[in-house]
């Protein structure tokens, strides 16, 4: 009898099965604090906008165009390219197929992600950019952004449950699975992904440009996002599920893998802020320091979470959570993609300014200006030591989970 | 496998085929064999963690044309 072949036992490593999430958690932390040295912390909503943007102007509404090509903008290229990523590792995996949810959960998906695009764009920022970037930013925005989430969060689980009793039909009807890769004859999804990967260097050397131009920049960040797709995929890294599962099954890996992440850029970005570390491109320091530090302190955080919380537990998954499974195929997690990408540029040419009109003036607040660096870091700190407490003994007692 | 009753989650994404497995064996008598189907790929770990959580024993899944199919005893 042969022994398995080390390359084979490399890929079966990787796709044969799931990784833990707080695995995918340190590693997207660890490229995380890179984007952070390239150019600019990880962000999502930013990228829906842009896309939007360029397609509501390739249709002539100029009032929502936009200056930046999609192949141009960082977070548009990573937003692009983690679908890429999640697609190829799902291929890789066995785990692609185009999976059609019913009618209403369709809708649902659709409306979940207008939802986010509103939210994200009123309160400067998504569960990526404003919460997993913003609060090791140490912004005082994402404080209030993440108390936004929550209660979005618990509104909208509550929606769900009364939806499963008072219209169980909306979840409901017909089906539809094609292109499963566990069905035989499919053999060729491997190579498909192979050839997706060997395409995805022609992208990157076409970024071209001397030392630190800007295109090598980009180019950087088409690695990054198929990376982080593969990541995401592989640990099904979600951050709907840390915000929700406390109040469903009461479930901590979730919560826990998601505090590890940010408990590691905590010591990372402000290492980066505290000695100026930046991108080749910046020289101030201010500059580095405000870094993932949005004007949304405090009511437009506050709000605007809220609103994107309720939609993406609606839709199932966040900017990012959403872009990863539409990578494997889920339709409804598309249906999300465009709510988000039609809603963000009609949010920031119509619906944002309205809220500016009544509320009060939001700022950027860097909380080191406040508290000093070592103050900010134990306030947030503290913080997420309540979490933890909370989510470990929700765990046990059951108190806030429905399931 | 012998099964009393079959729940379809076949399109579905979290967290609805989780929700939908906790409401059908609430209604399940225990001893009762639950059938779900499913596609979403994160079922394979969320329907073992589930059942581990709440006590119900996990029997098995079967994987066919992309769809999973999680035995689930009611305890």
């Amino acid at each position: 009898m042969f022994k398995k072949g080390i390359l084979r036992e490399l890929y079966d490593s990787i796709f044969a099965k799931s990784w833990p999430m707080w695995f995918g958690g340190v590693l997207l932390a660890i490229l995380n604090l890179l984007l952070f040295v390239i150019k600019y912390p990880w962000g999502g909503s930013g990228g829906y906008l842009n896309i939007g943007q360029n397609l509501f102007g390739s249709l002539g509404f100029d009032s929502m165009a936009t200056g930046t090509a999609i192949n141009m903008h960082t977070v548009a290229i990573l937003n692009i390219t983690i679908v890429l990523g999640a697609l190829i590792s799902s291929l890789f995996s066995k785990e692609f197929s185009i999976k059609i949810a019913p009618f209403g959960e369709l809708v649902k998906g659709f409306i979940g992600g207008a939802l986010m695009g509103i939210g994200a764009i009123v309160g400067v920022g998504c569960t990526t950019g404003g919460f997993l970037s913003g609060v090791p930013a140490l912004s005082g925005g994402a404080l209030f952004l993440t108390a936004g989430f929550l209660i979005g969060t618990f509104l909208a689980m509550k929606y769900i449950l009364w939806e499963m009793e008072a219209f169980p039909n909306v979840s409901m009807g017909k089906s539809y699975t094609f292109l499963p890769g566990t069905k035989a004859g499919m053999g060729w999804q491997r190579w498909f992904a192979w050839v997706l990967l060997a395409s995805t260097f022609y992208v990157i050397s076409s970024y071209t440009g001397d030392g630190t131009s800007g295109m090598k920049i980009l180019g950087w960040h088409v690695i990054i996002g198929l990376t982080l797709g593969l990541i995401l995929q592989r640990s099904r890294f979600c951050i709907v599920r840390a915000f929700r599962e406390p109040f469903m099954t009461g479930e901590s890996s979730a919560p826990v893998a998601i505090m590890l992440s940010l408990l590691i850029l905590i010591f990372g970005f402000t290492a980066l802020k505290y000695f100026g570390v930046g991108n080749v491109a910046e020289t101030a320091v201010r500059a580095i320091e405000m870094k993932a530090v949005y004007p949304s302190f405090w009511a437009k955080a506050l709000i605007g979470g809220t609103i994107f919380g309720l939609g993406m537990t609606i839709a199932g998954g966040c900017a990012i959570g959403t872009l990863w499974r539409a990578g494997e195929g889920h339709i409804k997690l598309w249906m999300a993609i465009l709510g988000f990408t039609i809603m963000a540029p009609i949010t920031k040419a119509f619906i944002a300014p309205v809220f500016d009109s009544f509320l009060p003036k939001s700022e950027k607040i860097f909380l080191p200006d406040y508290l000093g660096y070592t103050g900010s870091v134990l306030l947030v700190l503290g913080f997420i030591l309540l979490a933890y407490i909370f989510v470990k003994w929700n765990e046990k007692t059951g108190k806030f989970s429905a399931l | 496998m012998d099964f009393d009753q079959s729940l379809d989650c076949k399109g579905l994404s979290c967290p609805m085929p989780i929700i939908k497995l906790s409401k059908a064996i609430k209604g399940m008598e225990v001893g009762q064999v639950l059938e779900m189907q499913g596609t979403d790929p994160g079922s394979k770990t969320d329907v073992p963690a589930w059942c581990e959580k709440t006590g119900n024993e996990f029997l098995a899944v079967e994987e066919a044309d992309g769809v999973n199919k999680f035995y689930i005893k009611k305890s």
